[in-house]
């Protein structure tokens, strides 16, 4: 054990005392203070026009008297682990608006008066500019300080011939390598703790991030996976090291790999998926035709319906004082919107004179079209949700793509542990789905659909006190691991496999 | 002597790993950069149709309006007005996805109001304004680098990188550098051949890749080059030669430096990382919450709330009340004084929104430029913009094209004014339908938008890259003058 201790302490101390180590390290610390700098005040500034969103929303709530014109909210809250990694976090929609009739999609093209809009976005342009966090600058500078820690601890060794001289002691091969790889990660962890803590500390430092222990154990365990991902490089320089023969060799291909693995290939794949895409159907336009047939045939059956109660049409369905009856067609008002390309269809009624009109065969009718119109809104939902699907799809085969490099690995999982990832984002979306479905719930739970406050508030506005509100989940840390483990297990099984490589190549090494 | 050190250096370049991993490199990269960009989705062929069917969509809907008269014409506006589609994305991406392909100078829409009492009934179309959608505003694609030449040109700084960092450390720690230096070559000549040595050897086969590349396109034949792209080119190729001799000179500059290869290429290598990804993306990010600007929906509430006190001062929908309506007339070719506060509510209200527009925009356009100007203190930055420059990709593109839609709408305003004049029947009040002449105009008569590129602005980057070359030089030279050669 004296022996591996020593082998460890001599590789740490060869390390820490060379000038790459200082550079590295100082580098690597102001690099993360000015990205959570950066990141923090756009954390701020996310929070800021959430806070506002929300706010805003609030005296609307009082506003509303009837059922039918109903439009709570879902907002997506900022999330403080953004600062270390943005993610997804200032892409796509933060506000979907539930509408009954309308379904909750995203459609790439502009349609006006969308259900799921960015709020608060100021500058569209400057999303032309990367975005860095301190994910960004771990996957990328932490990569190249293990790789050149890594590159010259045994072909340096053999190049100045003190391999010889180490390898004619009773250390053990095995001792050697494992010493090597446990010396130069002890001298990689205070670079990769001390920048994570000083992240933190200029973090928490902001009065609006508030991070509570579910955060800070989501931090904890970003840093363990951003050590396998440092021990994923160091053990590919160390592998490398032990099959050149001279420590340029090592260094050169290692670079190469380093700038192949880091910045070429992910970039490559995103953008061969995103113009090769897999999975290509029909375009946009076509999901909006037919659309726009579901919404007749919606049509039809309400008609239908309508006939079969016994009515030429709707208004016919109430039934005024006599000698009242000449006006009607004054009283009785129908307004619509048939939204682009009959994307959806929102119906409201307005009667004068309210107080004579006999409503009770309208609400029944009413009872069975609105559920109705929401079952066949959830129908439309499932067309318009193809192009985002397959968008998805097409996303899931780049990141695919891209798990062939292990810093591209490293950058998934800690963005499914952070929360902030693609994922995350289309959580949002089907969280507000089914939030819309909650509404309904409770909707029919009021029997709102029968209810004469659904169009009138003659008798008194609708009681809205108990409306459900939109809760934002936060993930735990285990349903983060969950989200994160594949991703945590390839870097494993990169580092095992690195590891036995370097350790049977050391082995069979041959001095000569 | 300084081809002689030059030859060597060459020489001895050719038969290194490093040399060999860029010939397999580069070609591959602008192999596959050449292939992503002619043969991909989205790609140029696909953009050129659109285009066409907008531009003949455009025509006709010029052509319906005009014989419908002026009037119509004038009230519904030129059209949707779209983007030339840029050949040179495949050198130079910027952000084209974020790019709007268009904007738009029409209304089709139409208002009305039922009259009672002495409130006339009217119908009107508002007038149009230009306005500018946003490209893709769902998005939830997070923006990646493109493997455009860019892209390339910031791996050929760290290629340079590898070809200088032990060029002068190197020499020292083998005691060859004494050696050459025993020789009555002056320390000037030295750097500069080793200098050129480097240079050469990344600039060959950088060129061969790029035929290669243009080779492929050229031959895929869908993406047509006119001879004015052949030169645009060429200056880009001219830009990588400026990049990658800045990196050459700034790897010398650290080698000779540093004592130790090693602490030269960590210092080169982070130097790389920060000016091509952590700096101009810092800035980017950076530049938002330093010069804020009001957000798209705190915009609209203010345009909503200024549009509010137009109508409460007009009333164009409601003669009841108290305060009567001053536009309670309807507008009328007997009536020219009625026509006249129509035509001054429908100026205020364009006014309005054309300053709401307009503002908000020529503000986002002021942060990315601030961010651009702050970002060009990096070479790999200024080369990114030099080559958007070249290419007229990204926001100076689309901001040479906005300016171009400015002057667009003055020209066709300008068009039915003086048409107008022409018209003796005509009351001669712009932008009132009643107000304008009814006879149609000859479609061909009206103005159609041109777009003119202009390439002024990549002067300015240009003359940054050469002093950044400069710069570079003199402290790679003074620093060799004054280093030790042991």
């Amino acid at each position: 054990m004296s022996t591996l201790w020593l082998v460890i302490q001599r590789e740490f101390v060869s390390n820490v005392l060379t000038a790459r180590f200082m550079i590295g390290f100082m580098v690597c610390l102001l690099s993360t203070a000015v990205a959570v700098f950066v990141q923090v005040d756009d954390y701020e500034k996310r929070l800021a026009s959430y806070n506002a969103a929300v706010r805003e929303a609030e005296p609307e709530t009082q506003e509303w008297d009837l059922y039918y014109n109903i439009r709570p909210q879902a907002h997506r809250k900022p999330n403080p682990l953004g600062i270390f990694n943005v993610g997804a976090e200032n892409f796509g929609a933060n506000t979907v608006t539930i509408e009954l009739a309308k379904p909750v999609f995203e459609l790439t093209f502009p349609i006006g008066d969308e259900p799921a809009q960015k709020r608060g976005s100021d500058n569209p342009f400057l999303a032309m500019f990367l975005t860095i966090d301190v994910v960004f600058i771990f996957k990328i500078v932490l990569s190249a300080l293990a790789i050149l820690f890594a590159f010259n601890a045994v072909s340096g060794e053999r190049e100045d011939g003190t391999l010889k001289l180490v390898l004619s002691n009773a250390i053990p091969r095995d001792m050697i390598v494992l010493g090597k790889y446990l010396g130069g990660m002890l001298s990689l962890f205070p670079i990769v703790l001390i920048s994570l803590i000083v992240a933190l500390v200029i973090a928490l430092s902001s009065p609006v991030t508030a991070f509570d222990g579910n955060h800070i154990s989501h931090v904890v365990l970003i840093f363990a996976v951003s050590l396998l991902y440092v021990s994923t490089w160091y053990l590919l320089g160390l592998l490398l090291s032990i099959w050149t023969k001279t420590p340029a060799t090592t260094l050169i291909l290692s670079m190469f790999v380093w700038v192949m693995l880091t910045i070429v290939h992910s970039n490559m794949a995103t953008i061969v998926v995103e113009k090769f895409p897999p999975y290509q159907s029909k375009p946009e336009a076509a999901f909006v035709q037919s659309a726009a047939d579901v919404w007749d045939q919606f049509r039809k059956e309400r008609d239908t319906y309508v006939k079969q109660r016994g009515y030429e049409s709707l208004k016919d369905s109430i039934s005024w004082e006599l000698g009242t009856r000449s006006e009607k067609t004054n009283r009785f008002l129908t307004f619509y919107s048939y939204g682009i390309d009959g994307l959806y269809l929102i119906e409201g009624y307005i009667l004068r004179d309210i107080d004579k009109a006999d409503t009770s065969i309208f609400q029944e009718i009413l009872g069975y079209q609105e559920p109705l119109r929401i079952a066949y809104a959830d129908k439309v939902e499932e067309i318009l949700n193809k192009p985002a699907e397959e968008r998805e799809r097409n996303a899931k085969f780049a990141d695919a793509l891209s798990r062939i490099s292990f810093a591209d690995v490293y950058h998934f999982a800690v963005g499914a542990i952070a929360g902030t990832d693609r994922q995350s984002y289309n959580n949002f979306i089907q969280d507000s789905r089914a939030y819309k479905r909650r509404i309904v719930e409770y909707l029919k739970d009021k029997n709102a659909f029968t209810s004469r406050t659904w169009f009138s508030n003659d008798q008194g506005a609708a009681d809205l006190t108990d409306l459900p509100v939109f809760q934002d989940r936060q993930l735990s840390l285990s349903e983060s691991l969950s989200r994160a483990y594949i991703d945590i297990f390839i870097l494993l099984a990169w580092n095992i496999a690195l590891f036995m490589s370097a350790y049977v190549s050391f082995l069979r090494y041959n001095l000569g | 002597m300084i081809w002689q050190i030059a030859f060597k250096e060459i020489y001895h370049n050719l038969t290194t790993l490093r040399f060999a991993l860029i010939l397999i490199v580069l070609p591959v990269l602008f192999v596959a950069n050449s292939f992503i960009y002619s043969f991909g989705g989205y790609g140029y062929t696909a953009q050129v149709d659109t285009y066409n069917q907008q531009v003949t969509q455009n025509r006709n809907h010029i052509g319906d309006y005009a014989n419908k008269g002026l009037a119509e014409l004038a009230l519904v506006g030129p059209g949707e007005i779209p983007k030339l589609p840029n050949p040179l994305t495949f050198c130079a991406d910027g952000a084209d996805k974020l790019i709007p392909r268009s904007v738009k100078m029409q209304n089709v829409g139409m208002l009305g109001r039922a009259g009672y009492d002495e409130f006339e009934g009217y119908q009107w179309r508002p007038p149009w304004i230009l306005e500018y959608p946003l490209q893709n505003k769902s998005g939830s694609v997070v923006q990646r680098i493109k493997v455009d030449w860019v892209f390339i040109g910031i791996l050929m700084g760290f290629f340079a990188i590898l070809f200088t960092f032990d060029a002068i450390a190197g020499e020292r720690a083998r005691g060859t550098l004494s050696l050459m230096m025993s020789n009555t070559v002056s320390r000037g000549q030295v750097l500069l051949g080793k200098y050129l040595g480097a240079f050469v050897t990344l600039m060959v086969p950088l060129i061969i890749s790029i035929l290669i590349n243009l080779l492929i396109i050229h031959l895929s034949g869908n993406i047509p080059f006119a001879p004015e792209h052949w030169l645009r080119i060429l200056g880009m190729v001219g830009l990588f030669a400026l990049l990658v001799s800045i990196f050459t000179f700034l790897g010398l500059f650290f080698s000779s430096r540093v004592s130790n290869a090693i602490t030269s290429l960590v210092w080169l290598l982070l130097t790389w990382v920060f000016l091509a990804f952590v700096f101009p993306s810092l800035l980017g990010t950076f530049v938002g919450n330093l010069n804020p600007i009001p957000s798209v929906d705190e915009v609209l509430r203010q345009q909503y709330a200024q549009l509010g006190q137009l109508y409460d001062e007009y009333r164009p929908f409601d003669g009841s009340g108290d305060i009567p309506s001053k536009l309670s007339k309807a507008a009328s070719a007997e009536d020219p004084e009625a026509t006249r506060l129509w035509a001054a509510f429908f100026t205020k209200e364009v006014e309005t929104k054309t300053r709401f527009a307009d503002g908000h925009i020529d503000q986002q356009f002021r942060q990315v430029l601030l961010a651009r100007d702050l970002t060009q203190i990096s070479p790999i930055a200024t080369f990114q913009y030099a080559m958007e420059g070249l290419a007229n990709t990204g926001i100076v593109g689309y901001m040479n094209f906005v300016k171009q839609a400015r002057r667009y709408r003055q020209t066709f305003i300008d068009f039915i004014k003086t048409e107008d004049q022409g018209d003796s029947e005509s009351l001669h009040i712009y932008p009132v339908k009643e107000g304008l002449s009814q006879s149609p105009v000859d479609p061909d008569a009206v103005p159609v938008f041109g777009e003119q590129i202009s390439y002024w602005s990549v002067l300015t980057q240009v003359m940054f890259l050469v002093l950044f070359n400069l710069l570079f030089f003199i402290i790679a030279q003074i620093s060799f003058l004054k280093s030790d050669l042991k």
